[in-house]
């Protein structure tokens, strides 16, 4: 008895031993340069933009009473919403088709199409809507050759080009949680609705389309955080003006070095995001609980 | 028999649409891809679409480039030295949490994680005031660091799931026949979470050659990524090469997706 609760608490130790280097780098790299940059986000800066050792509200209190501020945070929740919006409504029918795919080489080619962007770097899929929609790109090319247009029509720099770019580097993060509640689900509801009188239309309607709101929500919820985080493709497609937060926070830092107002509109993203995410998590529990009691 | 004939064709639409909407969202993601392709055989800066010629130039541009193969030097030891360290630490921290129980454990759980949703803009800044603060800014190490984070995750994830399916009986069962914690681990829990293990591999591995919007930050002239350099170029000029460079980036996602679907299946990867 006492020798198997020994073993035990040795079995602990060694657990703890292999989890600390893991807490360690954490702790060093993960919450200390946040910490520092929660620091810095509170100082005084003088007008060379040195950071001076006092400390101040000035700079959260700038972001929240500039209007043109306001405007860039209400522009990439906006952004952030139609992207996460268009990736759910787009990735419902591709899960669908994938779950619903009998051939079992068929699955796994829809599969390889579905996940690629996801293992392909962002910077390089950004480079092929470039590609495609630039003046002289392909788009361009062939409606001129179709003889549609005479001019080539300016594509690129603009929102619209910035959302159809990030649905397709983000749809997988929308498409995945779909396929799987929708793969989870089990058969027999449909044909137990379909049985009861119900046409397909109206058991879709009632039976499949509640039960895969889980995956719904959570496929938002990962597009919505990262795409509301993402300059790289804003940058690249729509250019170094578009009002977007993430890239206001790239320019104040690499060409500004304002390091308190980059900090706090960090933050401030940060905090936003997090309360859109809490949001829907809560949404997502209330919608499991009233569907399992 | 006339009502359940309508019932029938309706079901027919109904599927004929999801089918049409569905291969047009996959004609989608597909089109960016097939054009980087085609883009690269193309002795134009811009592709012409349909293409009427064809040529090498710019893969051999890009294979005896000394800036380009720098680069691409840096970005294959950083994977080289990102993907063994979180594979190890990850399996590691993966296994423990599963069989530990201790208050805090939920947040820890909820802090691997969190590089996956913090906006990478935000850890960039982070990770390049911390780098110049203590002086490590533009070194390797910085590079390293920065990625080990944000791959973290998913080894977490792909070694979390096989943990999740591993009977914690096996374990007790090996140290009741004698052997210690760490025999145990390496004989029992190790061959057991495998898979896990290689997905997690392969994730950290592609996601650490492909990362960019953090390495932006902490990259100095010495040493710059493939995907960095690639930015950089995109922003201020238009550099024809980079389509052989993109293709490059498609390859490794097939091999990576080959890697996947011969260990654990692609289905169960995701």
């Amino acid at each position: 008895m006492l020798k198997t609760i020994m073993k035990s608490e040795r079995q602990k130790v060694f657990y703890w031993g292999l989890l600390i280097p893991t807490i360690l780098l954490l702790v060093f790299f993960l919450v200390t340069p946040l910490l520092m940059l929660a620091e810095v986000s509170f100082r005084e800066v003088d007008s060379y933009l040195n950071i001076q050792d006092t400390y101040t509200f000035q700079h959260y209190i700038e972001v929240f009473q500039s209007g043109s501020y306001l405007k860039t945070i209400g522009t990439t929740l906006f952004v952030a919403f139609i992207t996460g919006l268009c990736c759910i409504i787009l990735a419902y029918p591709a899960a669908y088709m994938l779950v619903k795919a009998k051939h079992a080489g068929l699955r796994t080619l829809l599969y390889i199409l579905l996940i690629m962007p996801l293992l392909i770097s962002m910077v390089v899929l950004s480079f092929a809507w470039i590609v495609l929609l630039a003046q002289n790109g392909m788009i361009n090319q062939l409606l001129m050759k179709m003889n549609f247009i005479n001019q080539p029509i300016p594509m690129l720099w603009n929102l619209t080009a910035v959302v159809i770019a990030l649905v397709q580097v983000l749809l997988p993060f929308a498409a995945l949680p779909i396929a799987n509640t929708l793969g989870d689900m089990d058969p027999k509801l449909r044909s137990a609705s379909m049985s009861l009188g119900e046409n397909r239309w109206k058991t879709f309607l009632r039976v499949t389309l509640p039960l895969s709101i889980p995956g719904l929500i959570s496929g938002f919820m990962i597009v919505f955080s990262l795409a509301a985080g993402s300059y790289i493709t804003a940058l690249l497609i729509g250019g170094r003006m578009q009002p977007l937060l993430p890239l206001t926070i790239y320019q104040q830092v690499i060409q500004i070095s304002n390091w308190p107002f980059a900090a706090a509109l960090s933050f401030t993203l940060l905090v936003i995001v997090a309360i859109c995410v809490l949001f829907l998590g809560w949404l997502l529990s209330r919608w499991e609980e009233r569907v399992y009691g | 028999m006339a009502k359940s004939n309508n019932q029938h064709k309706r079901f027919n639409l109904g599927t004929c649409m999801i089918w049409l909407l569905g291969s047009l969202v996959y004609l989608f993601m597909t089109v960016p891809v097939l054009i980087i392709v085609i883009a690269s055989f193309s002795p134009h800066a811009y592709p012409e679409f349909p293409p009427t010629s064809f040529s090498l130039q710019w893969y051999v541009e890009l294979f005896t480039s000394r800036a380009w193969l720098e680069t691409l030097w840096t970005s294959i030891l950083l994977v080289l030295i990102v993907a063994p360290t979180t594979v190890i630490l990850g399996t590691a921290a993966a296994v423990a949490i599963r069989r530990l129980n201790f208050p805090g454990k939920q947040a820890l759980q909820a802090m691997m994680m969190s590089p996956l949703m913090i906006p990478h803009v935000v850890l960039g800044i982070a990770f390049l005031y911390q780098g110049t603060a203590m002086g490590w800014f533009g070194t390797l190490t910085a590079l390293i660091i920065a990625h080990a984070v944000i791959v973290f995750p998913f080894v977490i994830r792909s070694v979390g799931v096989s943990m999740s399916n591993l009977n914690p009986i096996l374990e007790q069962a090996s140290m009741s026949l004698g052997a210690g914690p760490i025999r145990t681990f390496f004989q029992v829990t190790i061959p057991n979470i495998k898979p896990g293990i290689m997905a997690g591999a392969v994730f950290a591995g592609v996601t650490s050659f492909g990362e960019v919007s953090v390495s932006v930050f902490v990259t100095s002239p010495q040493f710059v990524t493939v995907p960095v350099r690639i930015f950089n170029y995109v922003e201020q000029t238009f550099d024809p090469v980079i389509n052989a460079v993109s293709v490059v980036f498609i390859l490794i996602a097939v091999i990576a997706l080959i890697i996947i679907e011969k260990t654990i299946g692609l289905t169960k990867a995701f």
